[in-house]
């Protein structure tokens, strides 16, 4: 025994088992689904459930009241699934680009098809990835190709793209896909337009959900219309989760394509790394050089750009791909592209990790050597010390008293293919407890151990240059484009005999570091000035009547 | 290339001509046409007809009106137009050309 529900259908009515109805009532909201963005939709639904009507009344005699289950299931079958409708509308829309006679008001519902993207397998080159975009976007595929072809040597970005499009994208395999290649469009302009369109179409909901609460005929529609208004706040929620999403997606992908380009000029163009910018220029580096001068000289550079490129470079595909996934409504889930990226990723952490470490580790000790210049006994009874800048070096009067921060500063001034020329080295000036006047240059450098970073002390080369009473110290010292960077820095110790007396240029404010004297003067009040070496220490000569210098004595 | 497809996509762009041929002879409503086009095989589910007849009618190629019946409730009889004849002519025309060409083509072929 089984329950029926009565039911009018086209004016006539019928007993119709439970079940049945169920079923009957689905098919007919799945074909109004399809049907509901063209116009008419109302009166093509009436034909269709006047015609199911008519074969239902085929189907029940006096002997056999109630529709069936069975009898439900034959009618869909005549009137065939609502997917062979959709087919109907996709190929009405074909017949639309051939511009066929009729072809003027089309609107009917061809068109609120949704066009997808796919790699065209019928007029392709390689993947058939540009012709596919073209009819989605309606365009000749040559402008894409040109597009790719030029790109693949912006450093491969095109190549890179290409190969992610074609992973996300999928083929066209059957004539059906082949036809939603041309369905509406959906580009930038169209997202607008979608987001608009799926407004209006709450709109309308929102008017028969009005119109329906106002007439109360019936008790029970009024009820399943409130549960109805559950669904269609949820409606108003994901249209503006949708439209928020696609803006976000299309930003993305922007940002993603961007990441990617500098990714991949980091990887392989000239220059793009910019360190220890000195008060001239920054330095430029390639990746290559820079790893070359920077890790330890046992590791293989291939780590830390494979590294790199993982870390950096899955993440930045992930972006691209899902934006294109979100903007263009593929559903496709992908669990292989997602665990390799899973596990790509956390390769390249291990990798950079492993890097960082090792390169750390070569700094773990440090060396110092000493050697001392001799200085010639001059003829005057002053002697000058000056300073030699670095070609590259904007050193002048103006660019002086902005080097306030002394301390650990190292800067590169430049380098070419033999050296590293670094700053600043620093100097002291000290009694001599020889009677002559001596430069003591200490070179310091850190390494793997003590033996390697003396190594690369000693691989240090400072020179000064003295011509009768002057000495130029270099602003500079260079190191062999062999060794590594390690922190190498230079410090000067000029001992000066008692009763010696000595000139500053304003330059050597650039080199003079904490310098002790008996006025307490600061190192930029030192310069330009004549100091003597006291047995107290160093005193100004021609200070007098100025401020913050003090004489103790 | 699925050979369903490939048939399915030729005899949807002939449909809408067939349509317009079988309401040439007379008035009909949509069980009979939809009687015609099976009896031709030009029709394999029924629901496609009826999108296909709102938008000839929306497109002034047919017209239709009420009809009382005897057997249950009204129905709707489609009628061509005066465009629509003038429609089916140039498709009838276009159509003997093709079939002219293809048939030709096809025993060229052979």
């Amino acid at each position: 025994m089984n329950r029926t529900i009565t039911m009018n259908l086209n004016g006539i009515i019928f007993h119709i088992e439970e079940d049945a109805y169920d079923n009957l009532n689905k098919y007919l909201s799945t074909i109004k689904g399809y049907f509901k963005n063209s116009e008419g939709c109302d009166e093509i639904m009436n034909d269709i459930e006047a015609r199911i009507a008519e074969m239902l009344q085929g189907k029940v005699s006096n002997a056999k009241q109630a529709v069936l289950m069975a009898d439900v299931e034959s009618v869909i079958a005549v009137m065939g699934k609502p997917e062979d409708f959709a087919g109907e509308g996709a190929g009405a829309d074909n017949s639309e680009n051939g511009s066929g006679p009729i072809g003027g008001n089309r609107n009917s519902y061809g068109d609120n098809k949704r066009r997808r993207v796919f790699r065209d397998p019928d007029d392709k080159i390689l993947g058939g990835l540009c012709s596919g975009a073209a009819k989605y976007f309606d365009i000749d595929p040559v402008w894409f190709r040109l597009a790719f072809a030029l790109s693949f040597f912006l450093f491969g970005t095109g190549l890179f793209l290409y190969i992610i499009l074609c992973i996300i994208i999928p083929k066209a395999k059957t004539t059906a896909e082949k036809l939603e290649m041309h369905g509406e469009k959906v580009d930038i302009n169209n997202i607008g337009k979608v987001v608009n369109e799926e407004f209006d179409d709450l709109k309308k909901r929102m008017k028969d959900f009005g119109n329906e609460v106002k007439s109360p005929e019936n008790k029970e529609r009024l009820k399943s219309t409130i549960q109805n208004a559950g669904n269609f706040l949820g409606d108003i929620l994901q249209n503006i989760i949708k439209a928020v999403g696609k803006v976000t997606a299309f930003f993305l992908v922007f940002i993603g394509i961007a990441l990617a380009a500098g990714l991949l000029a980091t990887l392989f163009g000239r220059g793009t790394i910019s360190v220890f910018g000195s008060q001239g220029s920054p330095i430029h580096f390639s990746l290559y050089e820079f790893a070359a001068a920077v890790l330890p000289s046992d590791l293989p550079i291939e780590f830390a750009v494979i590294g790199l490129i993982l870390f950096i470079g899955i993440p930045v595909s992930l972006m691209i791909y899902g934006g294109i996934k979100y903007l263009f409504g593929i559903r496709q889930k992908n669990k292989i592209v997602k665990y390799a990226a899973n596990i790509l990723w956390l390769g390249g952490l291990t990798l950079l990790i492993y890097v960082g470490v090792e390169t750390g580790s070569d700094f773990s000790e440090e060396a110092v050597t000493k050697q001392t210049i001799e200085i010639a006994p001059q003829a005057g009874t002053t002697l000058y010390l000056d300073l030699k800048p670095a070609v590259e070096d904007c050193l002048d009067l103006t660019y002086a008293h902005h080097r306030k921060i002394r301390f650990g500063d190292w800067t590169m001034l430049s380098k070419d293919e033999n050296k590293f020329r670094l700053g600043y080295p620093n100097l002291n000036i000290v009694q001599s407890e020889t009677g002559s006047f001596e430069l003591v240059v200490v070179k310091s450098a850190q390494g793997y151990d003590k033996k390697e970073a003396a190594a690369r002390a000693k691989n240090i080369s400072y020179n000064i240059t003295q011509s009768d009473s002057t000495i130029l110290f270099n602003s500079y010292f260079d190191i062999g484009n062999a060794d590594k960077l390690r922190a190498q820095d230079v410090k000067l110790i000029l001992k000066v005999p008692v009763n010696k007396t000595l000139f500053l240029t304003r330059r050597m404010e650039k080199i003079i570091f904490d310098v002790d004297n008996v006025n307490d003067a600061l190192d930029s009040d030192m310069v330009n000035r004549k100091w003597v070496m006291t047995k107290e220490g160093l005193e100004c000569i021609d200070c007098s009547g100025l401020e913050n210098i003090h004489n103790h004595k | 290339m699925n050979i369903e497809n490939t048939k399915a996509q030729m005899k949807k762009g002939v449909l809408e001509f067939c349509i317009l041929s079988v309401l040439s002879s007379g008035d009909h409503y949509p069980s009979e046409i939809i009687g015609k086009m099976k009896e031709a095989k030009l029709i394999v589910v029924e629901g496609t007809l009826y999108p296909l007849l709102m938008r000839l009618k929306n497109d002034g190629l047919l017209s239709y009106r009420w009809e009382e019946s005897a057997s249950g409730p009204p129905r709707k009889y489609y009628k061509l137009t005066a465009l629509g004849k003038q429609f089916l002519k140039e498709l009838e025309i276009t159509w003997n050309e093709l079939a002219d060409a293809v048939n030709k083509t096809i025993q060229k072929n052979k």
